[in-house]
């Protein structure tokens, strides 16, 4: 093994297998920045130039654009709150919290060290694990799949915070969304609206922006303010202190990026958890994160970035030992494989390992290679985030919805920003935990199709599995955790039974009303589907609308502030635990908050009808003209360099680069001429 | 270069406004200079994509006035999404065609209510090869030819009801007396290939052997798997031992219900072009296509891609889709019956 490992490394260090190395990781750095496109766009675009290559220099080349586009993600994603990939929107909470507090040099680096560490760590443990890595993937089957997604799920009691009945709730209606579209048995369309867009089901990309994204930029849009007020630190003491910050916290990153290796090996269960997973799991583990996570704490930067970088390592194992590809990009990578005469399967683990390992090697210094180059730059970085809103507001808009509209290429993409972009404001501005409808989404669909599966296989004997068993009861045991807690903290206190008081209305219980509504109907209209495609929305559906409705009494007549200051029974007050950032309007009346919030999603509107009646290249222009004129007078000789910049390079990148197919526009059916011009 | 774009438009826009100058246009005048885009309804990475680019790449200097090919993913509902789309929305023009699932064209007539198309009306371009899919057993499931899967049963896994591994399940319990039992709901065809390997399932269908030869030679040179039965309209040339379905089928009404199945299986992958585009630029393109399909240089490419090339010509994928259309309603409701 010894030996296959540095011949292997031999075999990438020669010359032109590492210049292709490290333009990859060139790419696939650029790539990540932008939202959205990620290294599989970068992947699929370069798929066709790798056909002439040697395997090797091939593989080191993809690999390179795939590991580190999880590296640059993170820069979006301090300095915005605009999650580069999905496997960044842990990082935002912390990460951006932290830039808020002028500290986003030291969130960067820190991000970086733990990603460099993180990415070498997963390599190693690949590299160990291949001589047994067949035995344990064929260990696991649909049932142990199925209970590792449930233990997933139970995650969600974590990342809730004090308020778990909302985080079940939320769980609860990112499992009903994850079930739009065919169900897996392909009998019925579920909730479909009657459209194509909604068969394969909601796309992530979207969701995953609305919910992060859009509400970070609407609260900047709304304090009219930069991100940061002022540097805490100079650039080389950030950088340094981001450094020593992941080096106190070795420990934590080893077992992170464990988390994300082993997670990543799991087929399905993908890049887009592997960090709220490690985030959890950070938020459970590390001292005094319950109180610190949310409002900038270093650790809840460094758990998710060691863990995403590590997770490439992990997809390589069902690709290459089985040819199932565990991400999109891994899809794209066994593209690569079988048009390069390769054939996953146990001769990649014999005959083959030298190319196996000299994978490994290529994920290593692509991780060394491309936290370097963000490393240098992440001091520079953090002064983006001292810039006024105007100028940077337009272009992240305008490059967050071409992001959104790679999840089908499809108008619906862009609705689907927009409402998860309302949804997520409003959860953040209440104070509803968001990372559960992600974990929830993305399992949700998971669970339902491995339970049948399971069940069908095994029938209720798939329960009786150590591993199952093991997994189960852990699952339990999370879920249960704030709820025991609760009762025995009051029994302590002394307090006989749950206080109530008489009920209270406030104006933000339409929000939960509205849950309610469109959960039950969800449940009323899945009542119609055929046997097999309603039980398992309808056994979910129904737990909801009653955690919903459970939720809504407990806001009614319990709420926290009034059960103390009417001093009804106990009045312990607990400290409130909420993982997520919180918005402070620095004394913004609720008038103003909701006046220029509406004004944000009013210029989003405004953007969707320009790109209905011109096109989407023509709109990034003209859209950053009129925002920066008329939300702060930018002068032009700013205004004209922004939007030319901005349009140049997004008609570059995603116009001839990247091909994408643009929607028909009303300009486009009127002059059909126009047709030639990009996007119309 | 966006500027030469506009300029090229406003030519475009006086060109128009000149009456007479667009009707006698050749096919030639018609392609010089301009992109011709190829659609393919799946993502990046799969068989019909890899093909698709690597046609893309060659067929350009086949057409006359030699567009530049630009492949595009359009992914989404099976193909369904591209099909519908080329159906209802793309351009008339012949700048655009597009790679579908070689069942989409027959969606229609199995009441797939997201099948908004007539399929005979699209120009039907050819194909780059015919599909041989196979129905195949682990060894230690100890079943080896008909007899054995008609006497015990089979668990094979699934990937959802309108899929091929589902549909000649289905349709080979029905229409041959086999007694598969399908274990439905896995994400894609590798995955039930997995689940065979550690037991969970025993076998599966629609297993295209090109697909069995790239990925999973091990499993066969290994004696793992055994092939048991051929959805195709005639035997591959290496598998001339495996029964084909039709001819074990015993009566008029099964051989009926397994041609409709195996038909997709002649559609290969196939490339269409939207309808109503003008009878001249249909013939080239399908003429330019055969012609790409013996071009040496592509036909080295596709040899290193692994790419197997037994092309049929736009007008033979035309009348597969007709003679499909003529089933019997009584055998098409009989496979609905058996495939839901």
């Amino acid at each position: 093994m010894i030996e296959s490992l540095a011949d292997a490394l031999f075999l990438v260090l020669q010359f032109e297998r590492l210049i292709y190395l490290a333009a990859g990781v060139m790419l696939g750095l650029m790539l990540g920045i932008l939202p959205g496109v990620g290294g599989v766009a970068g992947m699929a675009l370069l798929l066709p130039f790798t056909f002439g290559m040697d395997p090797i220099a091939a593989f080191a080349f993809m690999l390179g654009l795939s590991s580190v586009a999880a590296t640059s993600d993170t820069i979006p994603a301090v300095l915005f709150g605009v999650p580069g990939t999905q496997a960044s929107q842990a990082t935002v909470i912390d990460g951006h919290a932290m830039a808020r507090k002028g500290e986003a040099g030291r969130a960067l680096a820190a991000a970086y060290v733990s990603s460099v560490i993180g990415g070498l760590f997963g390599a190693f443990l690949l590299a160990l694990t291949i001589p047994i890595l067949r035995p344990v993937m064929l260990y696991i089957g649909s049932p142990e799949l199925l209970a590792c997604s449930i233990f997933g799920i139970s995650m969600v009691a974590v990342l809730a915070g004090s308020s778990p009945l909302r985080g079940l709730g939320v769980a609860g209606f990112g499992i009903l969304l994850s079930m739009i579209g065919s169900d897996p048995q392909g009998g019925d369309l579920r909730w479909t609206l009657g459209t194509t867009y909604l068969y394969d089901g909601l796309p992530l990309l979207p969701i995953a922006l609305g919910l992060f994204a859009l509400p970070e930029l609407c609260d900047l849009a709304i304090r009219r303010v930069a991100i940061a007020s002022k540097t805490r630190h100079e650039v080389r003491e950030g950088m340094l202190r981001g450094a020593q910050d992941a080096l106190r916290n070795w420990w934590l990153i080893l077992r992170c990026s464990g988390i994300g290796a082993a997670l990543g090996a799991m087929p399905g269960l993908g890049s887009s958890i592997i960090d709220w997973f490690a985030y959890g799991f950070a938020a459970r583990n590390v001292k005094g994160a319950r109180e610190s996570f949310g409002t900038g704490d270093v650790r809840g930067v460094i758990a998710p970035e060691s863990a995403n970088n590590a997770a490439t390592s992990g997809a390589l194992v069902p690709t290459i030992a089985f040819g199932v590809p565990g991400s999109a990009s891994m899809a794209i990578l066994l593209g690569a494989f079988l048009i390069h005469g390769l054939q996953p399967g146990p001769a990649m683990l014999t005959t083959n390992l030298s190319i196996t390992y000299s994978m490994v090697w290529s994920v290593a210094i692509a991780n060394i290679l491309g936290a370097g180059v963000c490393f240098a730059m992440s001091g520079q970085m953090a002064k983006i985030a001292t810039l006024r809103y105007t100028l940077i507001m337009p272009m992240i808009l305008s490059i967050v919805y071409l992001g959104a509209f790679q999840g089908n290429r499809d108008w619906g993409d862009l609705f689907a920003l927009l409402a998860f972009g309302v949804l997520g404001w409003v959860m953040k501005s209440l104070r509803w935990p968001r990372p559960p409808l992600i974990l929830g989404f993305v399992l949700g669909a998971i669970i339902e199709r491995y339970l049948f599966i399971s069940i069908a296989r095994y029938s209720y004997e798939w329960l009786l599995r150590p591993a199952v068993l093991v997994l189960l009861l852990a699952a339990v045991v999370m879920v249960l955790r704030p709820f025991i807690g609760e009762i025995i903290e009051r029994r302590r206190s002394g307090a006989q039974g749950l206080p109530f008081h008489a009920p209270t209305f406030h104006l933000t219980d339409i929000f939960t009303g509205l849950l309610v509504v469109a959960v039950g109907w969800m449940v009323f209209e899945a009542a119609g589907f055929s046997d097999k495609a309603r039980l398992a929305p309808l056994s979910v559906g129904i737990a909801t609308f009653a955690v919903l409705v459970l939720s809504l009494l407990n806001q009614v007549l319990r709420r926290p502030g009034r059960a103390a200051a009417v001093g009804v029974a106990g009045g312990a007050v607990r400290k409130e635990v909420h993982l997520d950032l919180v918005e402070d309007y620095q004394g913004l009346s609720v008038g103003t908050v909701v006046l220029r919030g509406s004004i944000f999603f009013g210029w989003m509107l405004a953007f969707m009808a320009l790109m209905a009646l011109i096109g989407l290249i023509p709109t990034v222009f003209l859209f950053i003209v009129a925002y920066m004129r008329l939300e702060n007078r930018e002068p032009w000789k700013l205004v004209l360099p922004i939007a030319l910049g901005t349009t140049t390079f997004i008609y570059v990148v995603f116009d001839v680069f990247l091909t994408i197919p643009w929607p028909s526009t009303v300009l486009g059916t009127l002059v059909p001429a126009l047709k030639s011009l990009p996007s119309i | 270069m966006s500027l030469l774009k506009y300029m090229k438009s406003v030519a475009a826009v006086a060109a128009i406004a000149l009456p007479g100058a667009v009707s006698a246009q050749s096919v030639e005048e018609f392609y010089s200079g301009k992109t011709l885009e190829l659609y393919i309804g799946y993502s990046v990475g799969g068989g019909y994509d890899t093909y698709a680019r690597v046609i893309a790449s060659h067929m350009g200097k086949h057409i006359p006035g030699n567009p530049t090919i630009v492949a595009t993913n359009m992914p989404g509902a099976g193909s369904l999404r591209l099909a519908n789309w080329l159906y209802e929305a793309a351009p008339r023009d012949g700048s655009v065609i597009g790679t579908i699932a070689r069942a989409a064209p027959f969606e229609p007539l199995l009441q797939n209510e997201a099948a908004t198309f007539d399929a005979a009306k699209f120009n039907y371009i050819g194909n780059a090869n015919t599909e041989y899919s196979l129905c195949a057993a682990m060894s230690d499931a100890d079943i080896s030819n008909i007899d054995d899967l008609r006497a015990k049963e089979l668990l094979v896994g699934g990937t959802g009801a309108a899929s091929d591994p589902n549909k000649q399940a289905n349709v080979a319990n029905t229409a041959l007396g086999t007694k598969m039992k399908i274990i439905d709901g896995y994400p894609g065809g590798n995955d039930i290939v997995l689940a065979m390997e550690r037991g969970e399932v025993m076998g599966r269908c629609g297993w295209s052997w090109s697909t069995i030869k790239a990925t999973k030679a091990d499993l066969l040179e290994s004696g793992k798997i055994k092939l048991l039965l051929q959805f195709a309209a005639k035997s591959h040339p290496e598998l001339t031992e495996v029964p084909l379905v039709t001819d074990i089928a015993e009566t008029d009404e099964a051989k009926g219900m397994l041609n409709f199945i195996i038909a997709p299986q002649e559609m290969g992958r196939p490339y269409v072009a939207p309808p109503g585009v003008p009878q001249d630029r249909v013939d080239a393109l399908r003429k330019a296509f055969m012609d790409t399909m013996q071009d040496p240089e592509f036909l080295k490419a596709a040899a290193e891609a692994g790419l197997e090339i037994t092309p049929s010509d736009g007008e033979q994928l035309q009348q597969i889709v007709e003679s499909v259309y003529a089933t019997d309603p009584a055998v098409i409701a009989k496979v609905i019956e058996a495939t839901n």
